[in-house]
């Protein structure tokens, strides 16, 4: 009984984790209507940044935070503003455009493969003092650096939630989320937002990045893993939903963990798939969505 | 074919008449195997884009998930060689069937979702599958092998009934009269009720809706066009390495690639698959052999460019410029009335 509690929460802890990555993501689609395809790659250049910085200056991998997350961010921006935005002006009337996806499957192809020629396949682990330290809780063991990951996530997500909800520049967001027109119309420049927005959304992928170098490994293609969870977790909550992300990232997490105590590791990733598809025919808007956007 | 050619101007007729003649005599002049491996490839590619075609240049959908259909007809064909003998022929049609009801089983709830949803949803299915087969190693009396696996018995020699060649010659042919036969096929479904149906749903699903289509049935009817060729395409490509793992054909990689040749080449138009494979199997191949070792990663990150840097200029593809040239300089040089931005592809100036 103990080992499914203790599964559980390990799913929790690492589900808030993914959360944290997907929120970029949905951040993203609910400003832009775009499917980020290179957010798994974003993701692993967060990780590659905070491992190169821990290594280099030999910081504690939480302080790298401080100087990973807004390179992450100006990271971002510049792409959404050299790379994304000539190709999403063409067709931004189109309500979910379609090139847009292929050119960041492109810049995807681009980021993994020049990490491969720049760093190499192998695989890297940050090794830090809190690296394999082990917390007993009740006879239950969680890996410490989980239990700090998932505190900054909690700290970041509440921060997060008051910038949308009470700051000007968050309320902007918000308004072009929900009618791009209207919200121009009202003085806020769209590709200002659209480029904050998708700095917003990578800069999450540096805290991401930051908060699992100590436990997880960095290589090239790590963001495949990240993408595809992203993507059946923004889904799962409802696409544009950061609540429903939250909450996505710790379905799938609270699946892998726990349907590995009944079953072999390697088929959970199929449990998650067909749980992604009949959330995804039942109801396609998501766990959060709202109806019209599917 | 002979209606095709029919409806032509002069000129298109023998500029196709001589493609064909060049493709059909091309590999006479060619001693090298491995320039020989390249050229099937890039026709097999052009083969696989010309299926996805169907469902993801006329539907208006975008599938990222048809390396699922290629496992599927490799899978189907080898499986039933192995333990019953049957030849590679019948499999193949096996596989076809096989294929064609997953359609159906996948497409009925996915096809109604939009964009993005649909293009998630088939990476969904299509990784699942990768999963499935990876974790399975037997399905009732068929060996499947997990990750291994399976390897296709040498026969020594020719054997037509094994689908086995010494030489790469008859892979080439058959995979040419393949592709020809699924040109043909797109050429009469463009000009068909439901090619015309679909041209609409995949411009506005809501007023073709409206206007009495069942823009489902028509998308379904694509959707299982697609997948039946697509699998006989995977015994193809079984029959051709005679070994083949659950990565190697049922890769994210595989099902991405497809969609790409045809977005680059222009997808929704006849050539737009075949000029897409022509530019970027070539890059692939070459880049990967000479390259790959030196300089790994370096063949994708100029696959990544050619990407963005297509679909930034030329979001219909590069078919568009390319037909508009010909057009300009050889089908009316002397059109004055002609202006540039007219939208035509090459094949459909009658």
């Amino acid at each position: 009984m103990i080992s499914y509690v203790e599964a559980l929460l390990n799913g929790i802890l690492m589900g808030s984790i993914y959360g944290l990555a997907a929120v970029g993501l949905t951040l993203i689609f609910g400003v832009m209507k775009v499917i980020n395809f290179a957010h798994g790659s974003v993701l692993m250049v967060g990780m590659f940044a905070a491992y190169w910085f821990v290594k280099l200056t030999g910081v504690n991998p939480y302080l790298s935070l401080f100087v990973v997350v807004p390179f992450m961010f100006f990271f971002g921006y510049f792409l959404q503003q050299f790379v994304i935005k000539p190709t999403f002006e063409a067709e931004k009337n189109v309500r979910e455009p379609i090139t847009v996806i292929i050119v960041t499957t492109g810049v995807w192809y681009i980021l993994d493969n020049l990490a491969l020629l720049l760093f190499g396949a192998e695989y890297r682990v940050v090794k830090t003092s809190v690296t394999g330290n082990i917390v007993e809780i009740f006879n239950m063991y969680f890996l410490l650096p989980k239990i700090i990951g998932f505190g900054v996530t909690v700290l970041v997500g509440i921060y997060f939630f008051w910038f949308l909800k009470y700051s000007k520049m968050g309320k902007a967001i918000r308004a072009t989320s929900l009618d791009r027109e209207a919200a121009s119309l009202m003085g806020i420049k769209q590709s200002k937002i659209y480029n904050i927005s998708f700095g917003l959304g990578c800069a999450l992928c540096g805290v991401a990045g930051c908060i699992l170098v100590p436990f997880y490994y960095v290589y090239p293609t790590v963001g495949v893993t990240f993408d595809i969870k992203s993507f059946i977790i923004v889904v799962l909550g409802g696409l544009g939903s950061i609540s429903g992300a939250i909450l996505g990232g710790i379905i799938v997490g609270v699946i892998e963990t726990l349907g590995a105590q009944f079953m072999a590791a390697t088929w959970t990733e199929l449990l998650v798939y067909i749980v992604f598809l009949i959330v995804l025919f039942v109801r396609p808007s998501g766990l959060f969505g709202l109806k019209q956007d599917f | 074919m002979f209606k095709l050619l029919i409806n032509q101007k002069p000129i298109i007729k023998i500029m196709a008449l001589t493609i064909l003649v060049i493709v059909f005599v091309l590999p006479l002049f060619i001693s090298s195997p491995t320039v020989m491996q390249i050229l099937i490839l890039i026709v097999f590619y052009a083969y696989l884009t010309s299926c996805w075609n169907f469902v993801g240049g006329f539907a208006g959908v975008l599938p990222l998930g048809h390396a699922a259909f290629v496992g599927i007809g490799a899978y189907t064909s080898t499986a039933l060689y192995l333990t019953y003998g049957l030849s590679p022929w019948f499999g193949m049609i096996f596989g076809g069937i096989v294929a064609a009801i997953a359609g159906i089983i996948i497409g009925l709830p996915t096809l109604r979702l939009r964009g993005a949803y649909f293009a998630l949803a088939t990476i969904a299915v299509g990784e699942g599958m990768r999963v499935l087969f990876e974790n399975i190693e037997r399905i009732g009396p068929f060996e499947i092998r997990g990750p291994k696996g399976l390897l296709i018995n040498l026969v020594s020699g020719n054997s037509f009934s094994h689908f086995q060649f010494s030489s790469k010659y008859p892979y080439f042919y058959i995979i040419l009269i393949m592709l020809i036969f699924v040109l043909l096929l797109t050429y009469i479904m463009m000009n068909s009720k439901v090619g015309y149906y679909l041209a609409a749903a995949g411009e506005d699903p809501e007023a073709s809706e409206s206007l009495g289509i069942k823009v489902s049935r028509y998308k379904l009817i694509a959707m299982i066009l697609s997948c039946f060729f697509t699998a006989l395409g995977g015994t193809f490509y079984a029959q051709l390495m005679l070994y083949f793992y659950p990565k190697s054909i049922f890769g994210l990689n595989l099902s991405f690639e497809i969609a790409f040749i045809a977005l680059i080449g222009g997808r929704g138009t006849i050539l737009g698959p075949v000029l897409g494979a022509l530019l970027l199997r070539p890059i692939g191949e070459i880049t990967r052999i000479y390259l790959s070792s030196s300089l790994p990663g370096l063949h994708l990150i100029i696959y990544g460019l050619i990407l963005v840097i297509v679909m930034r200029y030329q979001p219909r593809g590069i078919i568009e410029p390319i037909s508009k040239l010909i057009k300009k300089y050889i089908i009316d040089p002397f059109d004055k009335t002609q202006s540039g931005d007219k939208e035509s592809t090459f094949i459909d100036n009658k």
